[in-house]
């Protein structure tokens, strides 16, 4: 007795498996133009650049675009085709995943939103240097949970989910930098470096937000989700 | 044989098999009602169902799913002894209904249907008033009770009674389709049965009609524990506690199709992340 033709995956719902697939990708491709403007964050941090900087302003305008767009298409999906399983934990997924992609957009904002005050920052060697290695660390971070998205690779997504500490530890040093600041000018380095530092903390903690999230996606253990939350 | 009968009597008597008697409720469910083991459902030579192994707990709406030809309707027609009246059907295996094997050669077949009701695909009144069809039932089980009281209470478990407690000596074919089978699930409670087994009861209805029948199953359940056959997978992520799924193996042979059961699980389980490719398979409907 072999099991029948009946229990391999059949050429049904070709549409909608297609529609899926889409979903995926344009997530995947909605997270690239987020990693452009983290691109663009860092280097207006290290460089100052203004024109950078009103190109990540003019760029987040499609972000949200592409959030709304795709959070519409999973609805249309969920009314339409009552997706089961793992059809069901990707079209929930992208809605997480988009909105989350969003926000460390809008995070990726306020750090080049602090761009006239750069210069300032860049005067305190300190200061810039945890800065730019946060910088780097959350980038690199968010890279790795995008890949995670795109290949399901579930041991990556959990690398991500629980490598959050160097970041944690520079926000630490951070603070003690800023602690140490003196002088006229002081108080508005702190406020502008606490900005960016817990900007960059935040994305950071997104990333493991969306490790956590791919975790679930891929095995639909639940106890991914009540982490995700932590 | 069920471990807590008793051999010496004449005949088994299923009444006797109150529920609780066998199956303590467990973290994962209630009292088991029904507890499958290794049943095997034949007609003739050909083996329809092969190695079905479940529990069914009290109190619980129940989902067997799967493609047409499964097995789903021939494992829920061992539930009350109904393919018996298949004269080549043959059944392997136990099915114990609180301890008490039903296919025991002792146990009386009419008593198992009386406490175990079934409620069909096609809505099926008989061809009388909607009071006789209530009381045919209770009168054959020669009931004491006042006849009024025992149609008017099976209405109203049935959510039937106000639409038709002024015209209960009407025919009960005049009834819309989805009046007709709550008339049904009406007569299969009449009899006080602790289990009903639904066979595709909605697939003849309209969405409305479908929206009252899994309404009355879920405020029925707390007095009657619901076997449901569904095609409609949608249908039971709705209803049910738990769900069984089926599928077919094929010899290729003799390009005869065997249904085997390839999950069991709680409904949220079976629906958000089940165990085996072949159920996320069907529920993803990709089945092919």
């Amino acid at each position: 007795m072999s099991l029948g033709d009946s229990a391999e995956p059949g050429p049904l719902r070709i549409h909608y498996t297609a529609e899926l697939n889409e979903l995926k990708l344009q997530t995947e491709m909605m997270g690239v133009l987020v990693d452009q403007n983290l691109e663009r964050m860092r280097e207006v941090l290290v460089t100052g650049d203004r024109a950078i900087a009103a190109r990540a302003i003019a760029a987040d305008d499609e972000i949200d675009a592409m959030n709304v767009s795709l959070t519409e298409h999973c609805y249309r999906v969920l009314a339409r085709e009552n997706p089961m399983a793992h059809d069901l934990r990707l079209v929930v997924s992208v809605i997480r995943v988009t909105a989350t992609f969003e926000r460390i957009g809008d995070l990726s904002l306020r750090v080049a939103k602090v761009v006239d005050d750069q210069p300032l920052i860049a005067g305190h060697a300190g200061i810039f240097e945890v800065l730019q290695f946060m910088a780097d660390g959350a980038i690199d971070r968010y890279r790795e949970a995008l890949r995670a998205w795109a290949t399901g690779d579930v041991e990556l997504a959990g690398v991500v989910a629980s490598g959050s500490g160097p970041i944690d530890q520079a926000a630490d040093r951070l603070t003690e930098e800023m602690l140490a600041l003196s002088g006229p000018d002081a108080v508005k380095v702190a406020l502008r470096a606490n900005t960016i530092g817990h900007s960059l903390q935040r994305i950071s903690d997104h990333a493991s937000i969306l490790g956590r999230r791919i975790q679930y996606l891929v095995t639909g253990d639940e106890t991914y989700l009540a982490a995700e939350v932590r | 044989m069920g471990a807590d009968q008793s051999i010496s009597a004449p005949t088994v008597d299923v009444s006797a098999a109150a529920p609780g008697s066998a199956g303590a409720g467990t973290a994962a469910g209630g009292p088991v009602v029904f507890d499958v083991r290794d049943l095997d459902v034949y007609y003739g030579d050909f083996r329809a169902v092969r190695n079905v192994s479940l529990q069914i707990h009290q109190h619980e709406i129940t989902a067997f799913i799967g493609p047409s030809g499964c097995g789903k309707t021939t494992v829920l027609r061992c539930f009350n002894r109904m393919n018996d009246l298949v004269e080549t059907a043959r059944v392997d295996g136990q099915v114990l209904y609180h301890g008490v094997d039903l296919y025991d050669p002792r146990v009386d077949a009419v008593e198992v249907r009386r406490r175990i009701g079934m409620v069909f695909q096609k809505p099926n009144p008989f061809p009388k008033s909607i009071y006789d069809n209530i009381a045919f039932g209770p009168r054959v089980a020669g009931t004491k009770e006042n006849m009024d009281d025992v149609v008017e209470r099976a209405l109203r478990g049935a959510a039937l009674w106000d639409e038709v407690k002024d015209r209960l000596r009407s025919s009960a074919m005049g009834l819309s389709g989805g009046q007709q089978q709550r008339l049904c699930i009406a007569r299969a409670i009449a009899v006080e049965p602790e289990v009903v087994l639904m066979d595709e009861p909605c697939s003849a209805l309209d969405p409305i009609a479908t929206a009252r029948i899994e309404d009355l199953m879920q405020e029925i359940k707390t007095e009657y524990t619901i076997v449901i056959v569904t095609h409609n997978m949608q249908q039971a992520a709705r209803v049910s506690d738990r769900t069984a799924f089926f599928t077919t193996e094929v010899n290729p042979e003799s390009d005869m199709r065997t249904g085997l059961l390839v999950e069991y699980d709680r409904t949220e389980k079976i629906f958000s992340n089940p165990s085996d490719e072949r159920t996320e398979n069907y529920v993803t409907g990709r089945f092919g």
